[in-house]
């Protein structure tokens, strides 16, 4: 994984939502942390190109996210706060199916490609389920697997823990250390990140601690103290 | 989020979403071509036996139908008003078997199915360069998506304000469904997006 942000900066209605960040992101596991309206969500979102850098840029993988925003969109996958969302179709083994027709693969490939991610998180057996009739956990994964079947090369997920009872939460917070891809994990739960090689900190929309996990989050604490 | 797609494995739930949907489009037709209100009559008695096989229940059934049919009856009142009664049963059962028909091929085939044959058929626009097919499936099975979500979003809308004591009004409940709805709508954009559903490869 290599990002780049290169003086990107964010704007919102002529508002700077995230000021002007340099930072190169290449460990396998960043978490960033920071209070609500912080930026995090905006930093995340620059990374999958659903926000366009007001100026500077962006580069994911080699891909600017402005010039090039498809191609560095298919490294990054992003999941999203609400799962319910991301969910498209009702039914999960068509909605998984659904990020794979711009490949235009044969059927047999897709379904093959959609069992194995189904049996991959261990929710084969909800193929024909209902996104309705999921708990919160299986919901969770299910967003894994609707992402992860497009094989990107980092993963983004906006606060994966967050609505999730201690059972489901830790269901997903073990899912997210078994991953082999690159993740970025945008939370409030900071036992969840506590292990990663690198965390942000972002506060005012402003990069505001940098560093490894113990130490970025002994910042955070100072700061909301 | 629910679904308008009703399990089950009879005639039409085995029937090819294709062949479904090209008969209810050579069905609607014929039921424009015809004027006799009894063999309206008769198609809307054999669409309501049809739907009636799926055994979706009374219940169901009439929270699926309940809005076509006063709007259905809206219209054939208006008929019966500025023109004639046998013109007005002849809107009735036309519009009745219609629905009927239209609902039974919704509850026989997924929204998977629905965006593969939809963007099928727009496939020859798309060659003259007119459309994206792809685009014209999504939008379809996006529409399909969305009614029992906007449905349910009313009811708890409702809810709540029956909850605050307050007396559900169309406003007050028109204007929060539709800013919920966009925001939505919105988010599940958002997601289209950032799962690449639409880019070129």
């Amino acid at each position: 994984m290599d990002i780049h942000f290169d003086k990107a900066e964010a704007r919102f209605d002529g508002r700077v939502t995230l000021h002007p960040l340099t930072v190169r992101l290449t460990e396998r596991r960043i978490g960033v942390i920071g209070l609500n309206g912080s930026g995090k969500t905006t930093f995340a979102r620059m990374i999958n190109g659903l926000v366009s850098p007001a100026n500077g840029k962006v580069v994911v993988n080699g891909f600017d996210t402005k010039a090039d925003t498809d191609r560095a969109r298919s490294q990054v996958g992003f999941i999203f706060q609400n799962p319910q969302n991301q969910i498209i179709l009702p039914i999960l083994k068509e909605d998984i199916a659904l990020g794979l027709t711009p490949r235009k693969l044969s059927k047999a490939e897709i379904e093959a490609r959609t069992t194995a991610i189904l049996a991959r998180f261990g929710i084969g057996h909800l193929a024909d389920r209902r996104s309705h009739e999921l708990s919160g956990g299986e919901l969770q994964l299910a967003a894994f697997a609707s992402v992860l079947v497009t094989e990107p090369d980092i993963l983004i997920m906006d606060e994966p823990t967050n609505q999730l009872d201690l059972k489901n939460r830790n269901l997903v917070a073990r899912t997210i250390s078994e991953l082999p891809e690159n993740v970025i994990v945008l939370t409030h739960d900071l036992d969840l990140i506590a292990g990663f090689d690198r965390v942000l900190l972002f506060d005012n929309g402003r990069l505001a601690g940098d560093g490894t996990a113990s130490e970025t989050i002994a910042r955070y604490r100072e700061l909301v103290a | 989020m629910k679904t308008l797609y009703v399990d089950g494995s009879g005639f039409m739930h085995r029937l090819s979403a294709r062949v479904k949907l090209a008969l209810l489009a050579a069905a609607s037709l014929a039921l424009f071509l015809i004027q006799s209100p009894s063999v309206l009559g008769v198609g809307a008695i054999a669409t309501g036996l049809l739907y009636a096989s799926l055994r979706i229940g009374w219940r169901q059934s009439w929270l699926r139908l309940r809005v076509l049919f006063v709007t259905i009856a809206a219209v054939a009142l208006f008929t019966l008003v500025f023109n004639s009664p046998v013109e007005a049963v002849s809107v009735f059962f036309r519009l009745s078997a219609l629905a009927l028909l239209a609902s039974a091929v919704t509850a026989t085939t997924t929204t998977g199915d629905f965006i593969t044959e939809v963007t099928f058929a727009a496939t020859p626009l798309e060659k003259l360069g007119l459309v994206k097919a792809a685009d014209i499936g999504l939008s379809i099975g996006l529409v399909l998506r969305f009614i029992p979500e906007i449905l349910l979003r009313h009811q708890a809308i409702r809810d709540a304000h029956i909850a605050r004591g307050l007396r559900p009004k169309a406003l007050s409940i028109i204007v929060p469904l539709i800013i919920l709805t966009l925001k939505n709508a919105d988010e599940i954009a958002s997601a289209i997006d950032a799962r690449a559903i639409r880019a070129q490869k």
